[in-house]
């Protein structure tokens, strides 16, 4: 009855933006960004990608609450970094080894098929 | 400890003046008094820390390998790439890939033994044909419709009407379903015509007689019209394009030779039969322990464990490869696997799109103006 709208987990409401920023007061080069109505599958991804930035000193990510449709990603970098460049290579990254990957899966599936015709 | 002495001292006001440490490291300071002017003197705004930006990458160059594939199962092989990776791939496979399914139901008629909701309900889990749901809109961001759903971009309309005249039971089924687009329709029965056409073996599809909706007896009649739209399995399962979506880690299976050698060859038996699946098994010819199906090993330590108690530990080594992964996804046939795959691949980079900072220049600004102040 006083259940939240199911929508609510994915429709970033009006007047939000999806991704904010906040510089941390106390430590150079550290900030943490919210993400709004997005979960473990960017959050971990994202958290990864930035493992592998050796100028990343630090990075995680939480879910601070299941129904707080919002997740909060950390980053420390060294000073020949900053994380919104971190973050900025991170989701560049990924989402060039997702377009490689779907055009290695399409090219497997061809050669699958291509493999499948001969041997009938 | 040192250190630590010197700065208390420095606040302490009976310490003779002239005792007090000079600075620790006097070099650091005009070092940092000369960098900070420097960030200052471009004027552009844009700080630019060196050369990185474009020149350096940490992506990664994921291989797969597709071991069997069907238009509902597809089996493949996911390399150098991690778990973080997979498991986003599986997450939106399940919860975010777009389909088609019945979600607005208006019932004119309904005797049947089945309340409206219940039946409304049912007709929603039945899988459609979603093909062009990646194309479709989302009725609540539809434009043309003003988000009551009943346009051509984001709808399809099903109409039904089942009246039972005899005595037998009436099975109203997905059969029944009256689309207004010939590409969204029930599954089963798009499977069902894609066997009578081809009219070759697959005689088990033909002979499906559709999902059963609702039974009615003699007189009952139900008479509705459904609307389905597209949607997300994180909104409700009936959207999920996915039965199941597995990965494992490939394992690496390393058996110590010389001491698999000191077992009798009942020793040997005794040992495979510890594994509840079927890994190991013993070559007849040459009575050795070989590796016959890697992949069958569930990770549950048993065999492991019997070499321990056998007072042989270290006869096997497992480990599982930290980059490989063996993926399993089984479609509701809304989709086909293989483009299940494909989609998810699409709907993530949507994702990765939609969390790019869009102000990009005011936060590299921001940046500097606090190293600045």
């Amino acid at each position: 009855m006083n259940a939240p709208d199911r929508y609510e987990r994915f429709v970033v409401p009006e007047g939000t933006k999806k991704v904010s920023y906040e510089r941390d007061t106390k430590i150079v080069n550290a900030a943490s960004f919210t993400i709004e109505r997005e979960d473990h599958t960017i959050g971990n991804i994202l958290r990864m990608q930035l493992h592998r930035d050796p100028n990343v000193l630090f990075a995680g990510y939480k879910l601070p609450h299941p129904l707080q449709y919002k997740i909060l990603v950390r980053i420390h970098t060294t000073s020949q970094s900053s994380p919104s460049q971190a973050y900025r290579q991170g989701i560049e990254d990924l989402d060039k080894e997702l377009q490689y990957l779907k055009k290695a899966f399409e090219e497997e599936k061809i050669r699958y098929e291509e493999k499948q015709r001969l041997s009938y | 400890m040192d250190q630590r002495r010197s700065v208390s001292d420095l606040f302490n006001p009976l310490r003779p003046e002239s005792n007090r440490n000079p600075p620790l490291y006097p070099s650091l300071i005009p070092k940092t008094l000369i960098s900070l002017p420097k960030r200052g003197q471009n004027p552009s705004g844009a700080q630019k820390p060196p050369a990185m930006e474009t020149t350096v990458s940490y992506q990664r160059f994921p291989k797969v390998r597709i071991r069997e594939m069907k238009d509902e199962y597809c089996k493949f092989e996911l390399r150098e790439t991690d778990a973080s990776m997979a498991n986003a791939l599986r997450r939106v496979m399940i919860a975010e890939v777009p389909t088609v399914a019945i979600d607005l139901v208006e019932i004119e008629v309904n005797s049947s033994v089945l309340n409206d909701e219940f039946i409304a309900h049912r007709l929603g889990l039945i899988p459609l044909t979603s093909d062009n749901a990646m194309r479709m809109r989302f009725s609540r961001d539809c434009d043309s419709c003003d988000g009551d759903g009943q346009c051509e971009f984001c709808s399809v309309e099903f109409h039904l009407n089942v009246c039972c005249d005899s005595d037998q039971t009436l099975d109203v089924t997905s059969a029944d379903l009256r689309s207004a687009e010939a590409s969204v329709i029930p599954v089963d029965l798009a499977v069902k015509a894609l066997a009578m056409e081809s009219s070759s073996t697959s005689y088990e599809a033909a002979e499906q007689r559709g999902i059963i909706i609702v039974k009615l007896r003699r007189g009952q009649e139900l008479r509705l019209r459904a609307i389905a739209r597209k949607g997300i399995g994180k909104d409700h399962a009936k959207w999920s394009p996915a039965a199941t979506v597995t990965f494992m880690y490939e394992p690496d299976i390393h058996i110590n030779e010389d001491l698999m050698e000191t077992l009798s060859l009942d020793e040997k038996r005794a040992w495979i039969e510890s594994s509840p699946t079927k890994v190991f098994d013993l070559d007849p010819n040459t009575g050795q322990v070989v590796v016959v199906d890697p992949e069958a090993y569930t990770y549950d330590d048993e065999v492991i464990k019997k070499a321990e108690a056998m007072g042989k530990p270290g006869l096997v080594e497992i480990n599982a490869k930290e980059d490989s992964f063996i993926f399993t996804v089984e479609s509701t046939g809304a989709i086909k696997a293989s483009q299940l795959v494909l989609n998810a691949i699409d709907v993530l980079r949507q994702k990765l799109d939609a969390v790019r900072l869009q102000d990009a220049e005011e936060n590299d600004f921001s940046e500097l103006k606090a190293h600045l102040g």
